[in-house]
């Protein structure tokens, strides 16, 4: 806000000189504009993309393993010349088949951040960071910076082979991220870690996404892991790509269409903290009242202030989710909320209820027997109800990361 | 000429000319070991047979060969004579020439296994990181492949100063030019000199065993360090 009317203010007094200032400082890529229209051709299976994508924070790709996503990525990247078509990143033309244009890989000012972190063995956690560094014209990020958003300043002479998986990982970023890209990519970076681990990553690696404005792919096979990080989400399918949804629009358009482990997927505000209960109350996103609140295992024990007011991505897998038709007062399960039925879609094994509240969409799986015992119909009036360690989220609550 | 003395200048002849073609063979085997290593083609067993050919030919197959392509009379010949004003059989730089066909295995065989275990991993990162593929070969492939580097190096330089049946084909025996080590020690068997054969003998094989001990020393060493940071 205040830097807006600064800049709308200078402007107004002297629209030649001040305001080229003010962007040129700004000037890191805060939206890239990806073009593709390509196709490549496997043993087995051929991957063709025609989209366009306006990215602006984090744009996740999902899809099983050999499903084509991964090499989605090493074409923006220029590192699959055999590419048949266009790509193109913010009007720059990165490859056209048609005219034999290829800019290589060094060229492209695009990072991308392997799985398998890929660290030169030979040279020190700091030399791997100087290593792009060194060859970018026009820097504007120090390496000391870097050092610190990644949480290595600790670390920065040990030798890269003795880290850890998400130390390697975290030098991973930091290297790429010193190479002033204008768009970052990132292959399942985190999938060999374990869970703590990747919630940390995760938590580092949204908070340096919000403070570079660095526009990033995000290639997992993880759902859950995509749903905390990504604002929207691609699915691609044997080598078939979906268009960019929003993020909880797309888990939910999965769950319709036969996804294994159907979720309720939504962003919930931090309201209050209940030590006292050991609960956390988060607020629905269209909340009226403190009725339309989910409770879930307190997220911070001290400085418990720290994320009142934030929003936090939550998964509730529909598995968890049962439904009452009146509501219960004598059980231990924490939230208990009244919803409308407005779909009910029978497999052979279970019956997927979807339910709103207010504006919200959550997903219950309960089974055959149940559905035809309760009598569940569409616009019926429900409770539904889940624990409060149902409530999934990858949010990573200890202020300091271990080395 | 004393025996020493004609015994020394061979010396420095054979080192001279393994020197030289050590150098040339890193400079043309590197390049020769990438694409080999890199190539995906059926036609590189084809390539690769012909790098090892030295490895199982008679290398008097090879210098009858090179003789014939080295006389004034035939075309490499002519076009040598006239690019230089020499004569290219019997000379220094036949057996150079000679030298480096017959070497070559020794270079390009270790180097093309190391580059083809190195892989594409690091390069396509160094690659994201704004390096071309002439930074990418100084500051990735070299310092990760060193250990190989020093064995090609090695075994180059000792497998031309060990040649014989080649240099005696198309360098004759010319003091001073192409009377490199080995020829000095088949004259003096030749000549019953035994006594100067012995120690002709004996230094070459002393010679030769230090230079492989520090190979596979530098190598062992070498890889003990590689083995530490590629295990994860």
């Amino acid at each position: 806000m205040s830097t807006n009317s600064v800049l709308k203010n200078s402007s107004q007094q002297s629209p030649n000189s001040a305001l080229p200032c003010a962007i040129e400082f700004n000037s890191k890529p805060t939206l890239a504009k990806l073009h593709l229209d390509f196709s490549l051709a496997f043993d087995s299976f051929t991957i063709e993309v025609k989209q366009s994508l306006s990215i602006s924070a984090i744009i996740g790709i999902y899809g099983d393993s050999g499903s084509g996503k991964s090499t989605l990525l090493r074409v923006v990247a220029g590192l699959e010349q055999r590419a048949m078509g266009q790509v193109s990143l913010n009007d720059t033309q990165l490859q056209n088949s048609a005219d034999n244009a290829f800019i290589k890989p060094e060229k492209r000012h695009i990072g991308l951040v392997f799985q398998d972190s890929r660290l030169f063995p030979h040279l020190s956690v700091y030399q791997n960071l100087a290593y792009g560094a060194k060859r970018q014209k026009n820097r504007q990020l120090t390496i000391e910076k870097v050092l610190s958003l990644t949480h290595l300043s600790e670390m920065q002479h040990q030798n890269v082979t003795q880290l850890s998986g998400g130390e390697k990982q975290r030098v991973s970023i930091a290297r790429a991220l010193l190479a002033e890209p204008e768009l970052l990519l990132l292959d399942e970076p985190f999938s060999a870690l374990d869970k703590t681990t990747k919630s940390q990553m995760l938590t580092i690696l949204k908070d340096i996404q919000q403070q570079l404005q660095l526009p990033m792919l995000y290639v997992s096979h993880s759902l859950s892991e995509l749903q905390y990080i990504a604002d929207q989400l691609i699915v691609v399918n044997h080598g078939q790509i979906s268009t960019a949804k929003t993020i909880h629009q797309a888990i939910h358009d999965l769950n319709s269409q036969g996804e294994s482990s159907p979720k309720t997927s939504l962003s919930l505000t931090v309201a209050e903290h209940l030590p006292a209960y050991g609960l956390t109350r988060l607020a629905l996103p269209t909340a009226q009242s403190p009725e339309q609140s989910i409770y879930l295992p307190i997220l911070e024990q001290q400085k418990s202030q720290h994320l009142i007011g934030q929003q936090l991505p939550c998964i509730i897998y529909a598995r968890d989710i049962s439904i009452s038709t009146t509501k219960e007062e004598h059980s231990s399960i924490v939230n208990h909320l009244p919803a409308t039925i407005t779909a009910i879609q029978y497999s052979k094994t279970n019956a997927l209820v979807t339910l709103d509240i207010g504006l919200q969409q959550f997903y219950a799986q309960i089974s055959l027997w149940s559905a035809k015992r309760m009598a569940l119909v569409t616009q019926a009036s429900v409770y539904l109800q889940f624990k409060a360690n149902a409530v999934h989220s990858y949010h990573f609550t200890e202020p300091t990361i271990n080395a | 000429m004393t025996d020493i003395s004609s015994d020394i200048l061979a010396l420095t002849t054979t080192l001279k000319m393994a020197a030289i073609t050590t150098v040339i063979l890193l400079l043309l085997g590197t390049p020769l070991a990438w694409y080999l290593a890199k190539w995906q083609s059926r036609l590189k067993v084809f390539f690769e047979a012909i790098v090892a050919l030295p490895i199982v030919l008679p290398p008097t197959v090879l210098g009858f060969y090179l003789l014939l392509a080295f006389s004034p009379t035939s075309l490499p010949g002519q076009i040598w004579q006239s690019a230089t004003g020499n004569q290219l059989a019997f000379s220094f730089s036949a057996i150079v020439i000679g030298s480096v066909l017959y070497s070559l295995p020794f270079v390009v065989q270790p180097l093309q296994k190391a580059f083809e275990q190195l892989g594409d991993q690091h390069l396509e990162a160094a690659a994201m990181l704004g390096a071309g593929p002439i930074d990418r070969f100084f500051s990735i492939v070299l310092p990760l492949t060193k250990a190989s580097f020093v064995t090609a190096t090695a075994l180059g330089f000792a497998h031309t100063v060990g040649e014989f049946g080649i240099v005696l084909m198309i360098g004759g025996n010319i003091p001073g030019e192409t009377r490199v080590l080995s020829i000095a020690l088949f004259d003096h068997v030749e000549a019953f000199n035994y006594a100067n054969a012995h120690w002709l003998s004996a230094g070459l094989l002393m010679s030769s065993l230090l230079l492989l001990s520090w190979v596979y020393f530098l190598g062992n060493n070498f890889n003990k360090k590689q083995h530490r940071s590629i295990s994860p």
